[in-house]
């Protein structure tokens, strides 16, 4: 690796929406300088986990260094710290944009901006990056760069004058945005003589290295051997292994400031190297952290439950392994008279839940049950006492609460202007409070309402992007409780209360809840040879009933030489959704009734 | 699991006669309508087929032993000329042998054959009639797409008992739209005073790709509720067995001494050729079911016969075979015997089998016999039949683990 001085090294990102390019624009830059050849490019290089290729998203993080000869002549380095396109992962995409000068906000020229760019432009201009507009997919026949060019800058107040026109896709601009990253985003401050400080902006477990962790050189010098201390853990490490990303692993035997690079040092999880934690060397410390460092917290919570008792072992090793890479996934043991042993696990969203939920259940092989997702409560009890509350059927009595706060989020959505009435309608329907409207450019339109974080963590995102045809888009953040008369719904079924179907809802709402939520369970709960009783309650009181009857006969009439091939895969299908049932008590119950709540007109 | 040994040679041969004048509103066979006024004798199509039929049946390998029962199922057989029916049964002998005490049944509707075929069918050698009777109401034949009239079935009776069938079978249909419990009585009723040595009753099945699927939801008004169909599976259980019928498969009653030996074949899991559109099979542990489509029927026939008769197809492997002799045996009244089970498939599995049907045993549904050839397991009558797929599907579950 050359060693270049801090003046010629440039640390950028890439904001864009999902589907806007990003990914694919980044393959271009590694190609196009020379750091991945043709042959080596797999499609989109940076999205290395097998979901994220399936979804098209990024989750965690990458980074590129590459080695560009300028058109002055000179040797750069070019760094490319990615970041994680999801609301989930925000405060991630904050701490890369941390260790970054510049940004190239890039925008697909036939769409515009959507509420997540908008949300992560403003973060890197919190933190003073150059921001380069870069307007992708310029090749398409739908292309409008005037309008969105328009667009930026009413909506961000970005000049748009000097915007890239270009097509990752066929190669159009590449060359421009390279000479733009090197002569518009400023080199890093030259601290290479202060005491070591770096920034980490990811991290991931090697079963084998251990941590690798991500960081970018903030002041001062790093080398292989030396001890280092993790500021926030207080954590003190030897590296044994030290170098930079090009995007493959290249090592080097030092590191300075400006510079971005991996280490290894036999870290146990990512909790000992968390995210926005500061590196500094434990013989000559700096005397404080770099700011910004907070633990990210789960915000949303549901109970995973092995439908068959056997695998609770398995479902805790698969847990402690992804926890392993994953700092911000909580669990605790969960103990629930329906549904035996599981664990309470903590997400930031529920985009990272369903993320857990699927790795589980694709790399471990583990049949789960999840309960509807939850978020905390806040319950002050009679005696002044604060409680917090992420589980329903852990909510205290009414007689023994003084109040119930929820955690209330800001909501901004952009879409087109035909779907405000529909977006205004869901809104108000999930108890939102309309805060504002702004016509941002003909035609589009910006929708910022205050709702309940519980009303969004069920189906709010996907009934937004049913009801706008896919185009209104939607960024949230939390800006905290407030208390509501909220209540306990507890279901029934066949006399028993069943915990994992109990759920927190509105008092005015709890009547309509309970209605369809025992009308849904009676169409998903398969009969049994007796009637079971659906019942959903406050308290002691039944505010809704409906009963399933009781199977009189399954018979197959006919089975001759010809039918016996199809009534074989009849019965075989009918035992493989029985097989998927969990028993409560003596009924049988699928998993999807769990996630009833979620699916009510 | 042990290896199952394979089963014998087949003795059984089923020919699929998919012509139909109408098509009924229940059925989802491979069937083509040939309207009301046509018949072998008139129809290209049906000429056509029958040619086809006997180039399959000579194309296929005679496996060694000379057939001991033989089924025209449809469709409509009874829509054949004497000399297509002659012709087939013709190619079937000379090309398998025909044992001496040879079953040959043949499915007839009401309505659909005169004197003259009939004597034909039986000088050719049919000596088993099933005759898709349903039920006795004109509305309910109706309103299901029959053809024939509660006088065509006097008529048809009476006609093969002129001509001296003795070994006759009635079907019918429970659960019918419309069909209340005094109609299913007076069904029961009529068709024991008509003296059959053999009645099958099936309850309707509404296949999703037919009139009914499309019109009625099982359960639902016009159809009957599923606890009045469950009552009238009782009552023809109660009716029959009183009558002097012994109801010894899950759909079927019959008078001592005349078991359909055909149907069997197949609930006793053994193997059978298979002939015709649609047709399934079951030879050198291979299950095969042929197109249901005419033309590809036919291109079908013409590779085989390219093939050397070698059907392409993978054998059915030991836990299949189990799965198969489970769903198919159960539904014998007899149910399975502990020694041929174990003989073929081992005593772990039958242990295995004899422990997950227990719960089934204390409920009712199970119940274990001491015959004097030795233990069996079988589903009770009524209450096991009635719910032999919830058994069914457990022991699935607790065969795949």
């Amino acid at each position: 690796m050359t060693d270049v001085p801090v003046s010629r090294i440039r640390n950028f990102s890439i904001i864009a929406h999902i589907d806007h390019g990003k990914s694919t624009l980044a393959d271009r830059l590694l190609q196009v300088t020379g750091t991945v050849s043709s042959r080596e490019m797999k499609e989109q290089f940076l999205d290395n986990m097998e979901l994220e290729r399936e979804r098209g998203i990024t989750i965690k993080l990458q980074a590129a260094r590459m080695n560009y000869t300028g058109e002055d002549g000179e040797q750069y380095v070019l760094n490319l710290i990615d970041t994680p396109g999801h609301v989930d992962f925000s405060y991630e995409v904050s701490r890369s944009l941390a260790a970054c000068e510049g940004a190239l906000l890039v925008v697909d020229a036939s769409q515009g901006v959507e509420a997540q760019t908008l949300a992560n432009v403003y973060l890197a201009l919190e933190h003073n990056l150059e921001i380069i507009p870069v307007l992708n997919k310029i090749d398409l026949p739908g292309a409008e760069p005037d309008r969105v060019k328009g667009e930026i800058e009413e909506i961000i107040g970005l000049d748009c004058s000097g915007a890239i026109l270009a097509s990752a896709k066929e190669g159009i601009g590449i060359t421009e945005i390279l000479e733009s990253i090197v002569h518009l985003v400023p080199p890093p401050r030259d601290t290479v003589q202060e005491k070591l400080r770096a920034l980490i902006f990811d991290s991931y477990y090697d079963p084998y290295r251990g941590v690798i962790v991500y960081f970018r050189v903030m002041d001062g010098t790093l080398k292989k051997g030396d001890r280092i201390r993790l500021m926030a853990s207080g954590k003190e490490y030897e590296i044994d292994e030290l170098g930079v990303l090009s995007p493959n692993q290249v090592q080097v035997d030092e590191l300075h400031a400006g510079e971005v690079g991996y280490l290894a040092a036999a870290i146990k999880a990512v909790q000992d190297a968390r995210v926005g934690d500061t590196i500094t060397l434990a013989t000559a410390p700096a005397s404080a952290p770099l700011p910004g460092y907070t633990e990210a917290k789960p915000m949303v919570f549901c109970g995973l439950f092995p439908t068959d008792a056997d695998q609770f072992e398995d479902l805790r090793e698969a847990l402690e392994k992804l926890r392993l890479n994953d700092a911000a996934l909580q669990y605790e043991p969960e103990t629930s008279s329906a549904m035996g042993f599981g664990f309470r696990c903590g997400f930031l969203g529920l985009l990272h839940m369903e993320i857990v939920q699927e790795r589980l259940e694709r790399e471990y092989d583990l049949d789960l049950i999840t309960t509807a997702p939850s978020v905390i409560y806040k319950v002050t009890t009679n005696t002044g006492e604060e409680l917090f509350i992420d589980n329903p059927s852990h909510l205290p009595d009414p007689q023994h609460r003084e109040k119930i706060e929820e955690p209330y989020v800001q909501v901004d959505m952009i879409t087109p202007e035909e779907y405000v009435g529909t977006l205004m309608e869901l809104s108000q329907s999930r108890r939102g409070v309309f805060k504002d409207m702004k016509y941002l450019t003909q035609g589009r339109t910006t929708l910022t309402y205050e709702l309940p974080l519980a009303e969004v963590v069920t189906d709010f995102f996907d009934q937004m992007k049913s009801r706008s045809r896919g185009y209104a888009s939607m960024e949230y953040h939390v800006i905290g409780y407030r208390e509501n008369p909220l209540v306990k719904l507890d279901v029934l079924i066949n006399g028993e209360p069943v915990d994992p179907l109990a759920t927190i809802v509105h008092r005015d709402k709890a009547y309509y809840v309970g209605k369809a939520l025992v009308e849904k369970l009676k169409e998903l709960i398969p009969r049994h040879q007796f009637k079971i009783p659906i019942q959903a309650a406050i308290g002691s009181r039944i505010i809704a009933s409906e009963h399933i009857p009781a199977l009189r006969k399954d018979v197959l009439a006919k089975c001759y030489g010809g039918d016996i091939s199809r009534k074989k895969k009849l019965l075989q299908k009918q035992a493989k959704g029985k097989k998927r049932l969990k028993a409560i008590g003596t009924v049988d119950v699928p998993q999807e009734a769990f996630m009833a709540v979620l699916k009510l007109q | 699991m042990k290896s199952p040994l394979a089963p014998l040679p087949p003795t059984a041969a089923y020919l699929h006669i998919p012509f139909c004048r109408r098509r009924c509103y229940y059925c989802d066979f491979a069937v083509s309508v040939v309207g009301d006024q046509q018949r072998g004798e008139t129809s290209r199509a049906i000429a056509q087929y029958v040619e086809v039929l006997c180039q399959e049946i000579r194309a296929t390998p005679n496996l060694g032993l000379p057939l001991q029962t033989v089924f025209f199922g449809g469709g409509t057989p009874s829509l054949l000329s004497v000399a297509q029916l002659q012709q087939i049964l013709a190619v079937l002998e000379d090309h398998f042998g025909f044992a001496a005490a040879v079953e040959i049944s043949m499915e007839m509707d009401p309505g659909t054959f005169a004197r003259s075929h009939l004597q034909g069918y039986l000088a050719a050698g049919v000596n088993r009639v099933s005759l898709g009777v349903q039920a006795f109401q004109q509305e309910l034949l109706a309103a299901c797409g029959r053809t024939h009239t509660p006088e065509d079935i006097e008529t048809a009776v009476a006609l093969l008992r002129q001509e001296g069938v003795q070994n006759l079978s009635l079907d019918l249909i429970a659960g019918l739209p419309h069909q209340t419990m005094v109609d299913w009585q007076e069904s029961l009723e009529r068709a024991i005073a008509l003296q059959p040595t053999h009645i099958s009753v099936y309850d309707l099945t509404v296949e999703p790709v037919t009139a009914f699927g499309r019109w009625y939801q099982p359960g639902v008004a016009p159809l009957p509720t599923e606890e009045a169909t469950a009552e009238m599976y009782r009552t023809a259980q109660r009716y029959l067995t009183a009558a002097g019928y012994t109801h010894y498969e899950i759909s079927n009653y019959a008078k001592p001494g005349f078991q359909c030996r055909h149907n069997r074949v197949y609930w006793e899991n053994q193997s059978y050729y298979g002939f015709g559109m649609g047709a399934a099979s079951y030879t050198q542990l291979q299950r095969f079911t042929r197109p249901r489509k005419r033309a590809e029927y036919f291109e079908w026939v013409n590779q085989l016969q390219q093939a050397a008769g070698q059907i392409d197809c993978p054998p059915t492997t030991p836990e299949e075979c189990w799965l198969d002799t489970l769903m198919l045996g159960l539904r014998l009244a007899e149910g399975l015997a502990l020694t041929d089970l174990t003989a073929q498939f081992g005593q772990a599995k039958v242990d295995q089998l004899l422990q997950s049907l227990a719960s089934f045993s204390q409920c009712g549904w199970v119940q274990f016999q001491e015959a004097p050839t030795g233990k069996r397991i079988c589903l009770t009558d009524p209450e096991g039949f009635l719910f032999s797929n919830v058994v069914l599907t457990h022991l699935f579950n607790v065969s795949s683990g």
